[in-house]
């Protein structure tokens, strides 16, 4: 009993930043439409932009939170105005190429300028650990569970409550006929693709601190934030944070219950979502 | 049948390849025939995925197929000899194309990739896990037919490359183009039409998969040496996207064109340019896009008007 | 005379050096081993220097990338045979894509210098080609060093308990049959988990280590799994009295991170090292790069470069037959130690360079590793248990 409390509790606490970062993923596909394949990449950024002022001025990664946020969303703004922008009407494979070219492109640049070497950062609170009774519980995942959920409440509400962010879930619910006039579609789909950008980023920082900084650290949580945003069903922002605490579930209970289950944790992972997604689309017919 | 109007190209560039051993490049020979050898294999398994998505769908199981086509061959080729082996390896792999169709018809777009995917991963894994596969360590595969002619690797890509080849031109003149294209813009609309919705796609997914097994299989034969995360590799299903968007989609030439320049296109700029070229290689795949829409046979469609 | 004769030596000596010798390098200098491919590239070119330097050869390097990938490493290794036309070749740090290289090698027949590839299927590929110079242990060394290591601490420190995470890809997985079944001999329990390396996530199989209370945790993965492990191991309550690692790199800036106190890993090298070479290779280093390196791919590609100048030199030939010879009859110190050649312990290949004897184990002791066992290399004493225990 014990020990099922203890992996439903890492499973929420991973469930978090997949959260985060499936929710930017989400954004910029279901408010801009893109495909974005190169959405690990700015997670890679944030966590490179920690690891650089954490070794070379000693800033504490908390601090480079908010510096990542803007720095990504001003990042993600540029790739909407110079790229994305002018691929808006292409077919969706065009868009997706473009993105993974950007991917390439911005992976290798980071292998130039810093190689492929993993590094790390020290803040002293990284292995703080909380006792409560017997569970475990440690703090920085706890951190990161707590700012992605604030981050996301903060996103519901200024989706729910401002002018853009309605604006934005209009697009999002229908994209073909928003009934916005075309500049204001432009600035909803920059704000959104910036705004998807920037929760990588944050994400990044948060991973540089629980994992490490590496040219493709962020390929990983890509492909699992595909899987999130499918289980969600394209577009729908709500059904994103349910499909990532079912995918840190399934990944916790896998890994802690099935013998050899460290090496089995992805094919699960996509046996359930295969399942799903499959199950989905005969029930619906 | 616009795609048929350049049959004089597609024809002239494999006349080129099946002639490229005897052309005089001097010292350059052997490079050109490794690099050709790996063109024409990816081309083909572009050609396969076009052949696919021509129905819209999205495919990430290419990988899988040629992994699948890769082992069953390499695990046969010991007892069963070069050619039966890889017959076998592309009918393993559409069987897995057959199971991965029949389960998945009503998804679509990105639900359809995302389920490939998924297919791909679990079937890695097996790969890594069953007993006879040889595991995490790899699988030794041996060079075809006893490694008795040296250009055999070379023409057994050359055929995988002929029969992709010979199968997409047919799929574009015959009436299963009107039935593929009809799928593909709606499927809703096609069966008012009187398209066989299903069958196209099994038909479809079934076609591609046995190119990329076969394609698979000559490629193990090549490396001699096969491993999960070489075979099955998410890269490579990606590669088949890359190439035909690259070039130009739902054409022969497209695919074909695509191959050649951007695999031999690899190679240049890892030549040259050594470190830091997938950043070129990035930059140049961004600038096709914006500036060339319709890929690379963008650029010959336009001139003839 | 002496003076006629030193001249007539020195002439011969010009004459030779203006025919350089071609040397092919073939290694990862991007993909997934990128950086050991780096690290053994700058290690080749810093003796490049020296060995052109001292004016007895003319070395001449042709370097090219094998991308980690099968499909690139076999056109590219093509080109040094047919386009730059070498003899000899230094390459072969994976194993998969070394493989991938056992058809066109004895194709063309190169002297094949290999700097890497520790799979022992590796060995069977190349079994009974005669140019083979294997320099780096087979993986069977690296199982019977580490096995070495657990048999002390169970000895002498009575350690009982294994808990093995393993990366479920080639470099993790090869020996763990072995390793469970010889652990076991050696009297210890044995738990053994697979993980995929680089996902970061171990809470889960920490977790269930906790009830089996295992005294060594030991971790065979990449330098990407260091930290997580090291981490979440505290986050999940799992207090191993060692955390043994055994990636073949570390990341960087590790030590400084005080969470790898006391963690023990094995390695071939360390810049710490005290040997008069390992001290002029770190110096020579530093005077070309401007930094000290830590992996110890770099010295090995050093102390292949050098073992083939000074091969050369003996023979005054560019014939890579006669090179070859050369090679199997040289005794030379290098920063691992004495390098000479003998036949592998499977009687496979004929001419294997280093065995077990060049690992060593070290541990994280106050923001740098420090050599601790075997007896005769260790600097300090092995922290047992170390403070992940002692919380």
């Amino acid at each position: 009993m014990e020990l099922l409390l203890q992996t439903l509790l890492n499973g929420i606490l991973m469930s978090g930043i997949y959260a985060l970062v499936a929710t930017g993923l989400a954004l910029s596909l279901g408010v801009v439409g893109i495909v974005n394949f190169a959405h690990g990449e700015f997670l890679m950024m944030g966590a490179f932009l920690s690891y650089l002022l954490f070794a070379f001025r000693g800033m504490d990664p908390l601090l480079s939170l908010g510096l990542a946020f803007l720095a990504a969303f001003v990042v993600g703004a540029l790739t909407y105005q110079g790229l994305i922008r002018p691929v808006l009407r292409a077919a969706e494979l065009n868009q997706m190429l473009l993105t993974f070219g950007l991917s390439i492109l911005l992976q290798n640049l980071a292998l130039l300028l810093f190689g492929a070497d993993t590094r790390v950062v020290a803040p002293p609170y990284q292995a703080t650990t909380l006792s409560l009774g017997p569970f475990f519980l440690g703090v920085v995942p706890f951190g990161a569970f707590l700012l992605s959920l604030a981050i996301l409440l903060m996103l519901q509400v200024f989706l729910t409550r401002s002018r853009f962010g309605l604006a934005m879930r209009a697009v999002s619910q229908n994209r073909l006929a928003p009934g916005l006039l075309g500049i204001e579609a432009d600035k909803v789909y920059l704000l959104a693709f910036g705004l998807a950008a920037a929760l990588a980023g944050v994400a990044g920082v948060m991973l540089s601190v629980m994992l490490y900084a590496s040219p493709t650290v962020g390929f990983v949580f890509t492909l699992k934030s595909f899987a999130i945003v499918a289980l969600a069903g394209l577009g729908n922002l709500k059904g994103v944070v349910p499909a990532a605490l079912v995918l840190a579930m399934a990944e916790a209970l896998v890994s802690t219950y099935l013998p050899g289950g460290g090496g089995l944790v992805e094919a699960v992972f996509f046996l359930v979502l295969f399942l799903a997604l499959v199950g989905r689309a005969w029930r619906k017919a | 049948m616009k795609g048929f109007g350049h049959f004089p190209l597609i024809l002239l560039s494999l006349v080129l390849f099946a002639l490229l051993p005897f052309l005089p490049f001097g010292v350059w020979q052997a490079f050109l025939l490794d690099v050709g050898f790996f063109v024409l294999l990816f081309t083909a398994l572009a050609l396969s995925w076009d052949l696919v998505a021509r129905t819209g769908q999205l495919s990430l199981a290419h990988g899988a197929f040629f992994g699948l086509g890769a082992y069953s061959a390499g695990l046969l080729a010991p007892q069963l000899g070069t050619l039966p082996a890889l017959l076998l390896g592309a009918l393993t792999a559409g069987a897995g194309a057959l199971v991965l169709g029949s389960v998945t018809l009503r998804l679509h777009g990105l639900y359809f990739a995302i389920a490939s995917l998924a297919f791909s991963e679990v079937l890695r894994t097996l790969a890594l896990k069953l007993p006879f596969t040889g595991g995490p360590i790899g699988l030794p595969v041996p060079p075809p037919f006893a490694g008795a002619w040296p250009l055999a690797t070379y023409y057994l890509s050359f055929g995988v490359l002929l029969l992709a080849t010979a199968l997409s031109l047919w799929a574009e003149r015959s009436p299963f183009r009107l039935a593929q294209a009809a799928t593909r813009q709606s499927e809703a609309v096609a069966r008012v039409l009187g398209v066989r919705v299903v069958q196209v796609k099994l038909w479809s997914l079934l076609l591609g998969s046995l190119v990329a097994g076969l394609a698979g299989g000559v490629y193990g034969m090549k490396t001699l040496f096969l491993s999960p995360y070489d075979a099955f590799s998410l890269g490579r299903a990606v590669e088949a996207l890359v190439i035909p968007i690259f070039g130009g989609l739902y054409t022969t030439l497209g695919p074909l064109v695509g191959g050649v320049v951007l695999v031999s296109l690899e190679q240049a700029l890892r030549l040259w340019i050594k470190e830091g070229y997938l950043v070129v290689y990035g930059a140049i795949l961004i600038l096709v896009i914006l500036f060339l829409p319709r890929g690379l046979v963008g650029i010959l469609g336009r001139r003839r008007g | 005379m002496g003076k006629v004769v030193g001249f007539l030596v020195l002439l011969a000596g010009l004459a030779w050096a203006q025919v350089p010798l071609k040397v092919g390098v073939i290694l990862p200098l991007s993909g997934a081993s990128a950086v050991s491919g780096k690290a053994a590239l700058n290690g080749i070119q810093l003796a490049a220097d020296e060995a052109n330097a001292a004016g007895k050869v003319r070395l001449e390097l042709v370097v090219v990338d094998d991308g980690t990938d099968p499909a690139k490493a076999v056109p590219a290794f093509t080109k040094l045979m047919t386009v730059d036309k070498v003899d000899i070749v230094i390459g072969g740090l994976a194993s998969g894509v070394t493989f991938a290289l056992s058809g066109p090698v004895k194709q063309y027949g190169p002297l094949f210098l290999v700097i890497g590839a520790a799979s022992s299927v590796v060995e069977q590929a190349f079994e009974g080609y005669p140019l083979f110079f294997h320099y780096h242990p087979w993986d069977y060394h690296n199982v019977a060093a580490a096995l070495q290591f657990f048999q002390y601490l169970n000895r002498e420190h009575g350690a009982k308990k294994v808990a093995i995470l393993y990366e479920d890809g080639p470099f993790g997985s090869a020996g763990i049959g072995v390793y469970k079944q010889q652990l076991e001999k050696l009297g210890y329990q044995v738990q053994a988990e697979p993980f995929k390396a680089g996902s970061g996530q171990f809470t889960a199989i920490l977790t269930r280590f906790r009830a089996f209370a295992p005294d060594i945790l030991y971790w065979i993965g990449y330098d990407v799994d260091a930290l997580p492990i090291a981490t979440q191991a505290r986050q999940v309550g799992l207090r191993p009295k060692l955390i043994y690692g055994a990636p073949p790199s570390w990341p960087i800036g590790f030590e400084k991170n005080p969470l790898s106190n006391d963690i023990a890993g094995m390695t071939a090298w360390l810049p710490t090292v005290a040997n008069a070479e390992s001290r002029r290779f770190v110096e020579a280093y530093r005077k070309k790069y401007g930094e000290v390196t830590e992996e110890y791919m770099a010295p090995m590609g050093y102390t292949i470069l050098k073992s083939l100048a000074l091969a050369a030199e003996k023979t005054g030939s560019a014939d890579k037959n006669r090179i070859a010879e050369a090679l199997a009859g040289l005794k030379m110190p290098t920063p691992f130690g004495l390098l000479s050649f003998k036949p592998s312990d499977t009687g496979r290949t004929k001419y294997q360079g280093f065995g077990s004897e060049i690992w060593f184990q070290f541990q994280y002791l106050q923001g740098s590793r420090r050599p601790v066992f075997p007896k005769e290399v260790a600097t300090r004493p092995l922290r047992y248990p170390g403070e992940y225990y002692l919380r």
